[in-house]
């Protein structure tokens, strides 16, 4: 049964931050150092200042709570009991919207919903679009959904929490968008649930081994280009992937203990994996506190990658790509981009949209795109196509499929 | 040069107390030990000591009684004057073998605590050789100055050494080293090699893997080594990785949460060593040499960026120039890996090799007695490296 969730983090959190923050030490910097050694000492300074003078959590939180209608529900999870899960959820505008299910990542949250949500509920004024009922959950661990309390909470689980929550919100059929972690768990939705119950995935970040037969010298100028970006990705900004899938606990008690050290670990990523988005410093510390008053605390959101790393499914690992239709949408600075060739082993890719500016956080940066590749792939333009995939599944699928036709016909 | 105390002002204590008793900890996952990182409990319990009942300045007094201590300026080619921290203490007999001991991270001069009493006793065996024994700071590190700009590196590191043992009146000395020391010594050698450092001793010994290989040569100990190594790299060196990438962003928590910092390298101390009972106080001195050096514990980051942008990081694979300056090994089961003897030609010209089977990563720290016997042995009178140092053999005239 879900509950109509506030946002409300309480003063005393709020003034002790405040201390905190007043109380920090900075540590110095080399000259010269500018981005190469992480984040530079202005920016951390001047973000700090602001935190501590000026940034006013109160109306964020509100902001947030008009704009988002959140909710909690418990959620059984095989072997880990019942956890409670905070999501948004916000129906079409007009008709019934395509059920929509948002999956963030790391440093992501809920949050990332935020500028696409109206864009997908509203439509865009013409009745050929289609419109969206959007769900954006805080994976277990993130946000304000709790985290689980044994070891062994994996992909599989973070699937199962996903999936049990749509069942619960009457949508037994929907589609998902994921980037970044999300990615993998609506990849793992589409492989588990997919056919029945996930009827086609777009994810932003596509990733897959090479196939057999591979042909390095077949791949296209900026297929090359994005692997060589995916190498360097590995050797000089992958560092905090293999500490969170090594030593979570050790990192933990850092970003648990200090604002300004969990700022600096999360403002790092959300510039360097961005394509020149101008963030304001209220946008970046609005995004760092939902880390820091997170109701797990923010130590609890990187056992994700330890749990992957050690579940046997790891990024890498072979498995058999989802059925179900799956669409793309490209950003030139993604971390990685993998040749067309390697698609087999990602999905059925039936939608491919590729964009000439945009990096990881899409949905923040790019809502307009990210939302105009959505209504393409699942607007009437696609039926025609969408139709034949769907004509060989079950009749209750089949249903679906046109009374997705009839409620947007019907508008 | 100057005669030097470890003081620690009356404010720093004050405000590190202030942080440990307004600290945040994280939750943990249930029966999770040691597999995610260091456990709850025991930093709760050493976070608690700290704030209450650790007598830093007790340590502190401790410290400087044992530990003769001093400054000095030494001019770093591009880098200006550092002013470099330093223990000096002479052998109590005789003429002692000048002896430059150089820690690594999370380590310090503290490491080389228990090795200089026995290294410099007059009272001991006369049959074995005395050692004089410097243990430096590194610049970034204790209580040296850090240095200033991009690109302090092994040359540097060595240069800084070297220098240090000249203007100490050493034109000829021997070295020990483990960790980053090891790298430092054996650049040391090969830079200096012959003309100043006449033979180094190591405990960590990497290189290679060689241009050709045959594993199935390998003795049962070497396989076992590489295989630590293989786990090292599998799931022990995400500090490394982020180390060696961004020291900066990760310098923001460890210079603003003492607890953060307390786990960060807490963690290396007991999965690094061999057993070794680690009481609180013990692990809360080393941890507060870093809490209290003189650039703060992110300048002691660096040293692993400036490595691998060098390219001389643990994944290099071949030295453009292997010291010829003989060169002795002592092996400690713990130690986060081996390498076959098949690779030692790229290490070095090994004269001397001791087997121990006890005894991880802090080797000065863990098994003084087992490392200075090995010094004494390969120094000794009936040593491969006896009298290499002109003048100063260890014993009297």
């Amino acid at each position: 049964m879900s509950n109509s969730f506030k946002i409300a983090v309480s003063s005393t959190d709020l003034s002790a931050l405040k201390s905190r923050i007043e109380s920090a030490t900075f540590p110095d910097e080399l000259d010269d150092a500018g981005w190469a050694y992480g984040v530079p000492l202005t920016d951390m300074k001047r973000l700090v200042a602001r935190w501590r003078d000026g940034f006013d959590w109160r109306q964020e939180e509100l902001k947030l709570n008009n704009e988002l209608p959140q909710f909690t529900q418990d959620i059984e999870v095989d072997g880990f009991g019942s956890l409670n899960v905070h999501y948004v959820h916000k129906k079409s505008d007009r008709g019934a919207g395509i059920p929509l299910l948002f999956v963030h990542g790391w440093p992501g949250s809920f949050l990332e919903s935020r500028k696409i949500i109206p864009l997908l509920t509203k439509g865009s004024g013409d009745s050929q679009c289609p419109v969206f009922d959007v769900v954006a959950i805080s994976l277990p661990g993130f946000g304000f959904s709790e985290a689980p309390k044994k070891k062994g909470f994996s992909l599989s689980q973070y699937v199962e929490v996903s999936h049990k929550l749509m069942i619960a919100l009457g949508y037994t059929e929907y589609v998902t968008q994921g980037g970044d972690l999300g990615s993998r768990v609506t990849a793992g939705i589409a492989r588990r649930y997919g056919g029945m119950h996930s009827k086609a995935w777009h994810t932003n970040v596509l990733f897959s081994m090479p196939p057999e037969n591979d042909d390095p010298s077949s791949y296209t100028a900026s297929e090359k280009e994005g692997l060589a970006r995916w190498q360097e990705f590995q050797r000089s900004g992958s560092g905090y992937f293999q500490l969170h899938s090594t030593k979570p606990q050790t990192l933990g008690y850092s970003l648990a203990d200090s604002p300004v050290g969990l700022l600096a670990w999360i403002y790092e990523k959300l510039v360097s994996w961005s394509d020149n988005y101008p963030w304001t410093d209220d946008e970046v510390l609005t995004w760092v506190s939902i880390y820091w008053f997170s109701r797990a605390g923010p130590a609890a959101s990187i056992r994700f990658y330890y749990e992957v790393a050690h579940s046997g499914q790891a990024l890498g690992t072979k498995s058999s790509p989802p059925t179900i239709p799956m669409g793309c949408s490209l950003f030139p600075k993604e971390l990685i981009r993998i040749p067309k060739s390697w698609y087999p082993g990602v999905g059925d890719v039936v939608f491919e949209a590729e964009h000439d500016k945009g990096g990881h956080f899409a949905a923040h940066e790019q809502p307009e795109l990210l939302v105009g590749d959505l209504r393409k792939m699942f607007g009437k333009v696609a039926r025609h196509f969408l139709r034949d995939v769907y004509s060989s599944l079950s009749v209750s699928s089949f249903t679906f499929f046109y009374c997705l036709q009839a409620k947007n016909d019907g508008v | 040069m100057s005669s030097y105390k470890i003081d620690i002002p009356p404010t720093a204590l004050s405000t590190l107390k202030s942080r440990l008793e307004n600290a945040v900890f994280p939750d943990e996952l249930e029966d999770s030990e040691w597999a995610y990182g260091a456990p709850l409990a025991d930093i709760k319990r050493l976070v608690a000591r700290w704030r209450d009942g650790f007598d830093w300045r007790h340590e502190e007094q401790k410290l400087n009684a044992e530990l003769p201590q001093f400054t000095r300026d030494i001019e770093v080619d591009g880098f200006g004057t550092l002013n470099i921290h330093y223990v000096h203490k002479k052998s109590e007999r005789g003429l002692g073998i000048p002896l430059l001991f150089v820690h690594g991270w999370p380590g310090s001069f503290l490491e080389s605590r228990k090795i200089v009493p026995l290294l410099t006793a007059g009272s001991g065996d006369a049959r074995l050789p005395v050692f004089d024994v410097v243990a430096l700071s590194l610049p970034g590190f204790g209580f040296s100055e850090g240095p200033k700009k991009t690109g302090f590196s092994f040359t540097q590191y060595a240069e800084v050494s070297h220098k240090l043992m000249l203007a100490l009146g050493y034109t000829e000395y021997v070295t020990q080293g483990g960790d980053w020391g090891a790298s430092i010594t054996k650049e040391i050698a090969r830079r200096y090699g012959g003309e100043h450092s006449k033979a180094w001793h190591i405990n960590l010994i990497l290189a290679g893997p060689p241009e050709t290989q045959d594993p199935s040569s390998y003795t049962a100990i070497e396989k076992d080594g590489l295989a630590r190594l293989q786990e090292y790299k599998r799931s022990g060196n995400g500090y490394y990785r982020i180390q060696a990438t961004k020291p900066q962003t990760l310098g923001y928590s460890l210079a603003d949460s003492p607890v953060g910092l307390l786990a960060w390298i807490y963690e290396k101390l007991v999965n690094w060593t061999d057993a070794y009972l680690w009481t609180d106080d013990e692990v809360l001195t080393w941890v507060s040499i870093y809490w209290f050096s003189r650039a703060g514990p992110a300048a002691s980051l660096r040293i692993y960026y400036e490595v691998e942008r060098a390219g001389q990081g643990i994944g290099r694979t071949s030295d453009s120039h292997i010291p010829t300056t003989p060169l002795g090994f002592s092996h400690f089961p713990k130690e986060l890996g081996r390498i076959p003897k098949a690779w030692y030609h790229l290490v070095g010209n090994v004269v001397f090799e001791v087997e121990h089977d006890s005894g991880g990563h802090f080797a000065a720290h863990e098994k003084p007695e087992l490392l200075v016997g090995d010094l004494q042995k390969m120094f000794g009178k009936s040593g491969p490296a006896f009298g290499v140092v002109l003048g100063r053999n260890g014993y009297d005239g």
